[in-house]
């Protein structure tokens, strides 16, 4: 039950609001998703934080080497941003895809990745990209890789009187590239049933010099799929190297989702969803030549 | 109780809201502006769609607190002086209205669609409207009236410019 809404005017405010009373209240920045368990009274902490309408958490900031996006902006302004579509495919693609235009007019990319959903679009993109996440608190930042942020399903390392602030990683260079497939039941509105995103670096065309893969909805939270990465590092890419991999993520998935009545299909979906993002990346990496 | 600030369909107001109340709920029990509709009351059907700051949004999932400071157009906020707006003409003409339950949020998502846009593709279209479910038909009628109304307005718009320039 709500009993009280504070909007405060300054982010020094908010941070003195969570370091005195942290465990009772709730930040709201789009809602999409807590409106709907206000509503559904599964809610139940007594203080609503609304943190909307801060400029200094809606931010794109793309350097040479270096990319930061505030965690309050919003998925349109992210799709907005011809930048992030010409230099990260992959993570313009999975903001594009969450929901519908309404959703993404008030979602932002913070509560995406705070919320702790397994089907987070944004997130299996934001781990192949080895993001780090910015929390500020009264008296501190603390600087957290993503990948280590999830805890269980639905949550996050996230503790009471911090206030994530950015999402921090590498501007792609030369031979770089990210992409993003999801599945989902429909072309629009669709919750990811699967999700993959892989950035890739090649060098001498064909070589993997570097990959990171992470996948969403195949477990507690989005994850990256290490195993996976070792057997393609340091190879030639191929066919036949694909098809071995793809096998492998196909017998993970089998073992990970064991008992689940998911599980038939999620193991042969990935076979080829897992083929198709790589191949996406390795386009993608070599259009940034 | 929270008090808000906000414009609606150019008219300016401040209430005191309960801090549970979500957008749609003020909407339509506080303001009587019932052509916003409510549908799953999740985010999915897009039929409580209002236009917040020149954007779509659901209604359902915005909470009244959060329309603070905001300008607000609901369906009521469309209609001119002079008759429907060439949107609301445009889905007449072309018979996109069956039971009519989606079609304000269908308008609305049109309008901030054709705003930014203003010659969008049927493709265009189809991903503009991707957030309002329409349970009656298929989507193409909706489809062609929003290709309409794009021409109605481009009409109404160099009608205009004509108009200015005999002056």
């Amino acid at each position: 039950m709500i009993r009280q809404c504070i909007t405060p005017s300054t982010l020094e405010a908010v941070l003195n609001i969570l370091d005195e009373e942290g465990k009772d209240v709730e930040l709201i920045a789009g809602g999409t998703d807590l409106v709907i368990d206000i509503r559904n009274e599964k809610f139940k902490k007594s203080k609503l934080l609304n943190i909307a309408k801060f400029k200094l958490l809606k931010f794109i900031n793309i350097n040479e080497d270096k990319t930061s996006i505030g965690s309050g902006t919003k998925f349109t302004d992210i799709v907005e941003n011809g930048e992030v579509e010409k230099l990260f495919l992959g993570l313009w693609k999975a903001c594009k895809s969450v929901g519908a235009p309404q959703i993404r007019n008030m979602g932002t990319i913070g509560g995406n990745i705070c919320n702790g959903s397994p089907a987070a679009d944004s997130v299996p993109p934001l781990l192949a990209l080895d993001a780090n996440l910015i929390m500020i608190s009264k008296d501190k930042e603390r600087v957290i890789p993503l990948r280590e942020f999830y805890l269980d399903k639905g949550r996050v390392d996230r503790r009471e009187d911090e206030l994530l602030y950015a999402i921090k990683f590498n501007t792609l260079k030369r031979n770089e590239g990210i992409a993003f497939e999801k599945l989902g039941l429909r072309k629009a509105l669709a919750i990811s049933r699967i999700s993959c995103s892989i950035y890739i670096q090649l060098e001498k065309n064909d070589y993997i010099k570097n990959i990171r893969i992470a996948t969403g909805a195949l477990g507690k939270y989005p994850q990256r799929e290490v195993e996976l990465e070792c057997m393609l590092k340091n190879q030639e890419i191929s066919t036949g190297l694909l098809n071995t991999v793809s096998k492998h993520m196909s017998h993970i998935v089998e073992q990970r989702l064991k008992g689940r009545s998911s599980m038939h299909f999620k193991r042969s979906a990935i076979s080829g969803l897992f083929i198709k993002t790589c191949k996406d990346a390795v386009e993608e990496a070599k259009k940034n030549v | 109780m929270f008090r808000i600030n906000f414009t609606i369909n150019n008219k300016g107001y401040t209430v005191d809201v309960d801090e549970a109340l979500r957008l749609v709920d003020l909407l339509r029990d506080k303001f009587q502006l019932t052509g916003t509709k409510e549908g799953c009351a999740e985010g999915e059907c897009g039929a409580c769609t209002v236009i917040m700051d020149g954007r779509t949004v659901q209604s359902c999932l915005v909470m009244a607190f959060q329309a603070d400071g905001s300008n607000i157009t609901t369906i009521e906020g469309l209609e001119r002086e002079d008759g429907l707006h060439p949107i609301q003409r445009a889905f007449l003409d072309a018979g996109a209205v069956q039971c009519g339950f989606c079609t304000p949020g269908m308008v609305l998502s049109s309008k901030a669609l054709l705003d930014k846009n203003s010659n969008p593709s049927r493709e265009e279209i189809r991903e503009g409207l991707s957030g309002n479910l329409c349970r009656c038909t298929g989507y193409n009628k909706i489809v062609d009236a929003v290709a309409l109304a794009s021409k109605y307005l481009k009409e109404e718009e160099s009608d205009g410019a004509s108009e200015n320039s005999r002056k």
